[in-house]
């Protein structure tokens, strides 16, 4: 064999190297595109202020200034944001996925009359906005003494992860054969231990998923927070970038640090759960 | 077996917490609305029925509603005809390269999407500021001095700005949704039509598309829904302006009960809201399932 056959600059492998290479080329814009923003943001949390505003297109923290996260903390309330969300979310997260489960339940292996009704019913609130019950909400709320609490907040957001949450466990549901119910019936089971532990076990997969994905959705919900809750002390954890806006409207580090801060909790879970996320998150389109 | 899986206490304890919760939290709260809707009130003292006079106006002397259902129209568009293709071209080449890779960049791809609207938001904002925004740091550094806008507030770029945000924000899950979707497609047909030689583009246009047709409609549906909710970016973003340029109804409505003080009049804006998003979620799936037929 000569030199030149070895290193041929056109043959079908190089080719192929290069394609492949053009190819990654191109994903990795598209990822650098998708994170890039959170990166510069980063950045520049852990520089002065006036840093953001130099020439050049992008500084690097030769020294960093952690001390801007201090302050984010502190001023931001983060700490008691966090609380606050975490009451809220936590609470409304373990109600939704139990009675989602009930209703899918309910609507994939009962047999009663009403139940293709009951199903679109649930249905329906895939498709209303919630930003239709903004308005109204704000007046009949208040009848019960619910703005302005945290349960005014937790009742809309199991109202509104329940029909998304229903269809994914109806999906887990129906390919359950059904003698798993009858075998249990026949040695005495009665239908809270049926459900408990004999149907759920067997839906764990569709349970983290749905856990995991209303974690998220509510844990990341602005507008009916920023509608009904007025006190400060009450919001929840995406108030503390709103309100380095009015308080610190000139100190960009310390609000880039905020947005971080609150960035971090999402990313975390997401770190350790992607796998589930990404299995539900695909539930609806792709089996609906 | 009737006992078991027809057992009525069972299926009543199962169904009407559910029920309950949803009728408490939503159709309550729209019965409310469309009372409200047929008043004047401000949100506050007395107030005196009007009928019908609020949809009206709307529908009649309200040109920021149409042209928040106009936005709402753009973005869909942009959203079906630019992000999903894209989208989909990347599912497809994700499809080809190893199975950790692929993995490793989806996961990239899909963070944008797991973070709350007021970060994603507050970063673009940011981005787009144009004296510190790296946005146009670049620009003024190319040279494109004269491109270098302010981008949330002027006329030309406000309304492409914010849908961009919209756009980023949602591409992973195009992706997401298209991925999976490639991933059911059976390889034999693939091979099979690679065999019988064809071409990638015919192997896309002739065996794959079709084989993810409802995949695909599943996503145009989601689409159309979501680009008529749209509301908390453009309410942290630009908050319909300038000039209820970028306007879209739900931020609309919600400006007009808590700003402008015509609660009646948002109340009514908002029952055409669900009248607008029903009828086109409905619409849109019976085009698609007929279509389905077809095919």
């Amino acid at each position: 064999m000569n030199a030149l056959t070895k290193t041929p600059l056109f043959d079908r492998s190089a080719g192929k190297r290069f394609g492949k290479f053009a190819l990654y080329a191109f994903l990795v814009v598209f990822a650098i595109l998708q994170v890039f923003p959170l990166l510069w943001v980063f950045d520049y949390s852990i520089q002065k202020t006036g840093d953001l505003f130099g020439p050049e297109l992008i500084k690097l923290p030769l020294v960093p200034v952690w001390h801007n996260y201090a302050r984010a903390w502190v001023d931001g309330k983060i700490l008691r944001y966090f609380i606050n969300s975490s009451i809220v979310v936590v609470s409304s997260v373990l109600i939704s996925t139990v009675v989602s489960f009930c209703l899918a339940y309910a609507t994939t292996r009962m047999v009663w009359k009403l139940r293709t009704l009951a199903a679109g019913f649930i249905g329906l609130g895939m498709v209303i906005p919630i930003h239709t019950t903004l308005l109204p909400n704000f007046i009949w709320f208040n009848v019960f003494g619910l703005i302005n609490t945290h349960v005014g907040l937790i009742i809309p957001y199991i109202a509104f992860t329940l029909s998304f949450n229903t269809l994914l466990f109806a999906g887990q549901l129906k390919t359950l054969p059904r003698s798993m119910e009858e075998s249990a019936f026949l040695d005495g089971a009665r239908y809270p231990k049926i459900l408990a532990s004999v149907i759920a076990p067997m839906a764990a997969p569709a349970i983290v998923t749905v856990l995991v994905m209303t974690f998220l959705t509510n844990w990341n919900e602005f507008i009916m927070a920023n509608t009904y809750l007025s006190t400060d002390d009450l919001r929840t954890l995406p108030f503390s970038i709103i309100r380095f806006q009015g308080q610190y409207s000139s100190d960009y580090a310390v609000q880039f640090a905020c947005m971080t801060l609150v960035a971090l909790p999402p990313l975390v879970l997401y770190f350790f759960f992607s796998r589930w996320i990404m299995s539900g998150a695909t539930a609806g389109a792709v089996k609906g | 077996m009737n006992r078991l899986f027809g057992n009525r206490t069972a299926i009543a304890f199962l169904v009407l917490p559910g029920v309950a919760i949803m009728v408490f939290a939503l159709i309550v709260p729209i019965g409310f609305s469309f009372y409200f809707s047929l008043t004047d009130w401000a949100g506050f003292g007395a107030f005196n029925p009007v009928g019908a006079a609020n949809y009206k106006e709307i529908l009649t002397a309200d040109p920021v509603f149409w042209r928040s259902l106009v936005n709402a129209l753009i973005l869909m568009a942009v959203t079906i005809f630019i992000q999903n293709p894209v989208a989909f071209a990347l599912a497809a080449l994700l499809a080809h390269i190893s199975q950790k890779a692929s993995q490793i960049f989806r996961s990239i791809f899909f963070v944008p999407a797991v973070l709350s609207v007021v970060v994603i938001t507050k970063l673009w904002v940011n981005i787009f500021n144009p004296t510190y925004g790296i946005l146009n740091k670049l620009l003024r550094l190319a040279g494109l001095k004269s491109l270098a806008v302010s981008w949330l507030s002027n006329p030309h770029t406000a309304l492409g700005s914010v849908i961009w945000i919209i756009i980023w924000q949602g591409f992973g899950w195009a992706l997401l949704f298209y991925y999976t979707g490639l991933m059911t497609v059976p390889k034999e047909i693939e091979e099979a039509a690679v065999v019988d030689g064809a071409s990638w583009p015919q192997t896309y246009t002739r065996i794959i598309l079709p084989y993810m047709f409802p995949v695909i409609s599943s996503v145009i549906v989601i689409d159309v829904i979501s680009s008529l909710k749209q509301m908390e970016m453009i309410y942290l973003s630009t908050d319909g302006g300038p000039g209820q340029l970028t306007q879209f109804i739900a931020v609309y409505l919600y400006q007009k009960a808590f700003v402008a003080s015509q609660y009646g009049y948002g109340n009514a804006l908002s029952i055409l809201f669900v009248v607008v998003a029903v009828g086109i979620t409905v619409l849109v799936q019976r085009l698609f399932r007929s279509e389905g037929e077809i095919q």
